[in-house]
Order: structure tokens, then sequence, then C-alpha cells
């Protein structure tokens, strides 16, 4: 079942001259996890903000084409009611803590009141986001007290008790350092094992290539490829778009080196298995 | 974590009473003196919070607020006791200058009715939790928007100024003088306001659509974390603070 449609979208800022979404068209299955990738300005913060109805209803534009979650069109629906089918996580932790509730645990419940979901209810969803994200023991810190990487962490929680089947993560690891990252990156594989469907910007590639069924390659606006990891960052024309490929595709690259179907290893252990394998 | 409220943790019985019966007997504290008028009444309202104040053991807490507002109505008592327009027999005189009865009693009486409206005030502000005050609020009917602007501003101020001072670090880094005579602290803001403004402008943006995206603005019924702490003597005092009231009133028709 497509969880997520995407037709023929476009979009351009308020004072701006060029379609910022030129014409985007994709599928998304139910449970993917799909990385979105492309250079500074090639529109991935704009896709996500359009696949949660951000723009146009919140960010008012030129708005052309639809996009469709389970069948509901949400630029036709209100933000309110789109947070239950989708979510989405910002880069900054720190702007999207509330900031009106003192404990770790009345920040996730955040959402849920205004949703007017039942106490026992919340309080159960709470619980399952928390230990989800492994934060279960800050639940009576302050928000603010938290390292980035919670704080992240916390955010996506607030997002998760809010019950969205689908979830974008707008280059959440960028303000966090190596650790941070890596704990944001395991919470976001627990929810994709959970089944939830994942859509994710990020420039570590690497991590992408391990990550994701498909990548969805963005420059200047254009959807360029969507495609398995291997398939994308095995293109010869990758770097035209500003995309360095992985370091051990890179590698191979250089070696020679390729998979059964004649593309380039993505990950550490393509690469290491093949190399291996030439080696006996 | 540094927020910008007066709270003081503790489990004293003021502690314990809900925050709409503080803000009932503030009002209480305040009028009944003037609808009763007299020296007594004003006098006994004062001692009654200030022994609230102290069973909610923040009487330290309350000291620097009177302290600073003393300045201010000993002002008044001086301008008052010299100027007050139906001055007619003399108090005292200190050298040239005579202080008046009628002036010196008018100020005294403006000076209980401020410290009356301090106390009462300071037993909500002390002795309640900001969020329980805006909750308990809200659940009355109130705007949840502007009880949402009224607890975030306690908590974000601060980090607000947190990233003020990693900026002006960050100047000064790069050889700003922000400290010295006072044209260099002048010289020194425009590089200081331009990205301390344009950092929260940003950041507004985004945290009004980390909100949107969090339901803020659903039109649904909203529910609450918590249950309503509804404390059984807490009708009860509300009663009895309301058949005060009436009772001043009252006397005040009749007599």
């Amino acid at each position: 079942m497509k969880r997520l449609v995407v037709e023929d979208l476009k979009y351009r800022y308020p004072l701006s001259q060029e379609l910022a979404l030129n014409d985007i068209s994709f599928a998304v299955e139910k449970g993917e996890f799909i990385g979105i990738v492309g250079p500074n300005g090639a529109g991935k913060s704009t896709l996500c903000q359009a696949i949660t109805g951000l723009a146009p209803n919140f960010l008012k534009g030129a708005y052309g084409g639809r996009v469709l979650v389970d069948g509901m069109e949400v630029a036709k629906e209100e933000i309110a009611e789109i947070a239950t089918h989708v979510g989405i996580v910002f880069q900054n932790p720190f702007t999207q803590i509330a900031g009106s509730k003192l404990t770790v645990f009345e920040e996730v419940a955040f959402g849920l009141e205004n949703l007017g979901i039942p106490r026992y209810e919340m309080k159960k969803r709470i619980e399952e986001a928390l230990e989800l994200l492994d934060i279960a023991a800050l639940r009576d810190r302050n928000p603010f007290d938290l390292s980035g990487g919670q704080m992240q962490r916390l955010a996506i929680a607030g997002i998760i008790a809010m019950k969205p089947e689908i979830i974008v993560l707008d280059e959440p690891t960028s303000q966090l350092d190596p650790q941070g990252s890596e704990e944001v990156f395991q919470a976001v594989q627990n929810l994709s094992r959970e089944g939830m469907t994942v859509l994710m910007v990020e420039h570590k590639i690497e991590k992408i290539a391990a990550y994701a069924d498909k990548v969805l390659l963005l420059c200047a606006g254009k959807l360029i490829d969507f495609e398995r990891p291997p398939k994308v960052f095995s293109r010869e024309d990758l770097e035209d778009y500003g995309i360095a490929p992985p370091v051990f595709t890179r590698v191979c690259k250089k070696l020679n080196i390729k998979t059964a179907d004649g593309l380039y290893p993505v990950t550490l252990k393509e690469a290491y298995d093949k190399v291996v394998k030439i080696l006996e | 974590m540094k927020t910008l409220s007066l709270y003081q943790p503790g489990r004293s019985i003021i502690h314990k009473i809900d925050p709409v019966t503080k803000l009932l007997f503030i009002i209480l504290a305040i009028f009944v003196p003037i609808i009763i008028g007299t020296w007594g009444a004003a006098l006994l309202t004062l001692l009654i919070s200030l022994s609230f104040i102290l069973i909610g053991r923040v009487f330290k807490k309350v000291l620097p607020i009177l302290g600073f507002s003393s300045i201010i109505i000993l002002s008044v008592i001086i301008i008052q006791g010299l100027f007050y327009v139906n001055n007619k027999a003399p108090l005292f005189t200190l050298g040239p200058v005579t202080v008046y009865r009628e002036g010196f009693y008018y100020a005294l009486n403006i000076a209980l009715r401020i410290y009356n409206i301090l106390v009462a005030v300071s037993i909500l502000v002390l002795t309640t939790k900001p969020s329980d005050l805006i909750e308990a609020l809200v659940r009355k009917g109130f705007s949840p928007r502007i009880g949402y602007i009224f607890s975030s501003v306690l908590q974000i101020i601060p980090q607000m100024m947190s990233t003020v001072d990693t900026i002006s670090d960050a100047q000064r880094s790069r050889g700003l003088e922000t400290e010295g005579r006072l044209s260099a602290r002048i010289k020194a803001f425009f590089p200081l306001i331009g990205p301390v403004v344009m950092n929260s402008l940003i950041s507004t943006r985004e945290r009004a659509m980390a909100l949107e995206v969090r339901a803020f603005n659903s039109k649904r019924k909203k529910t609450f974390l918590h249950e309503e702490v509804k404390t059984g003597y807490s009708r009860f005092l509300q009663f009895i603070l309301l058949a005060i009231l009436l009772a001043a009133i009252v006397w005040r028709v009749l007599s």
C-alpha cells in the first residue's frame, strides 16, 4: 500500500522567482526508509515542509500538484490534523522544545494535550515514546538541561507520541556532536524497525547508504533519482549534483570492484565482503 | 536550570492551596481594606498575609521585595508629609521643614495598601509554580495561546540571554570592544544587535513551525496531563473568602 504519494509537486516561495520544488513525483510504501540527499538549496527542507503541509498552509507561496498521505490531501487539511498522520523533526533541537513545560515527561505531553487525547491514553503513549527513544531515565529532567542529542531525541519523542504513520526528519543531526548524532541515528533506526515510514534528509552519506531502502536525489528543485542506494551512489554523474558518494563506494570505484548487479558497494559490509571474496 | 520565576519549592499547606484560591485571596486582600476603609482592617489584612508567608516559609524572599518598595514608600511619606493639599496640623518640625499630620497619615494609608498588595501577591508568586498557575487559568477558560506565551517566556528568555552571551563572545573574539568607555559600548551595540535580532527572528519562525506540527492550533478540545488539583478544603476556602468579601460589602452599605 502506498503510504505517501507526491504528484507533480511544485512550490515557489513568496518573493522568489525560482521554483523551490519543480514537478516532483514519487511514492513511498508503508515502512520504507527514504534518504533524501542533495546540495544546499536543492529543496530538501522545502520538500519536507510540503509533505507535512507546512507549505502551503503555514509558509504561503505558489503551490501546485498534490501530496497524499494515506489518500488524504495535505494542502486541504489543517496542520494540526495532518500532524496525526505525518510528523516532522527539524534541525535545531532547541527551537522544537515547547518551552512551557518543566519536565521531559510533560514536554512529550504537549502535542497530546493539544490533540485532546484522554489522560490514560496520553500517559501510555508518552511511556512508549520515551522507551522507544531511550530517554525514559530523563523523564523528570528539565528539557533545557539536556544535551543536544538528548534534546533532539526528546523532540522526536514529542512527535512520535502523536502516532503519525510517517516521520520526516530534516537534518536532525546537523547540529549535534558525533555522539549525539549516533544516538539520534540509533533512535531513527529503532523507529524504522517498528514499521514506521521514515523520510530523512541527511548529509552524512555513509549513514544513508547503510540505513535507507531508497535514496531520493534532489538538485535545484528537481527530482534527479529515486532508487536503491547502490544504484544512486554508483551514478557516474553523482558529483555533478554536489554529492560525494560514500567513502566505500569511492574506494571500490578506484579499484573497480563491483557487486553482482554491476553496481559499486555502498556500505562497509558490502565492500568488505567483496574485497574478501576477491582476495580469496 | 535558570528560569525567571520567583517560585520557592516547598511542602507547606500554603504551597498545596490551589492557585485560583490564592488569586481570590489577592483580590480580597486588596479590596476588603478599601471597602471597609479603616486602619484596623488594612493592618489586620497585612498581618494575615504575613502569617501566610511565614507558614509558607518564604519570609526571607519577601524581605527584598518589601525593602525595595520601602524606598518608594519613604519618598511618598516625605512628599505627602510636606506638601499634601489638606495639610493643617504640624506633626513635628525638623529645622526649617515641617511635617504635617494629615499628609503623614495619608501617606501611611497608601503605604499600608501597597504593602498589602505586595505581600498578598507574594503569597501567590512565591509558593505557586508558574506552570501550575497558568494551567489552572487555562482550565478556567483562559486562552491557551496567551497561557503558552506566559509560561514559555519564563524559560525561553534565559535561553535567549545565553544566546546573546554567545554572540557577544563571538564578536569579542574577533576583536570587538564591548567593555570600557561609553563610546566603545555604544559602538559595540550595533554589531551585536544585528545577529541577535536575526537569530531570534529565525528561531521564532522555527519555533512557530514546531508548535504548528505539534497541533498547537488544533480545534479539538484540549486535555491536560495532570489532573486538576482539587484539595477538599479549596472549595471551602474559596467559599469563606467570598463570604468575607460579601460581608465587607454589606457592612459598608449598611453603616
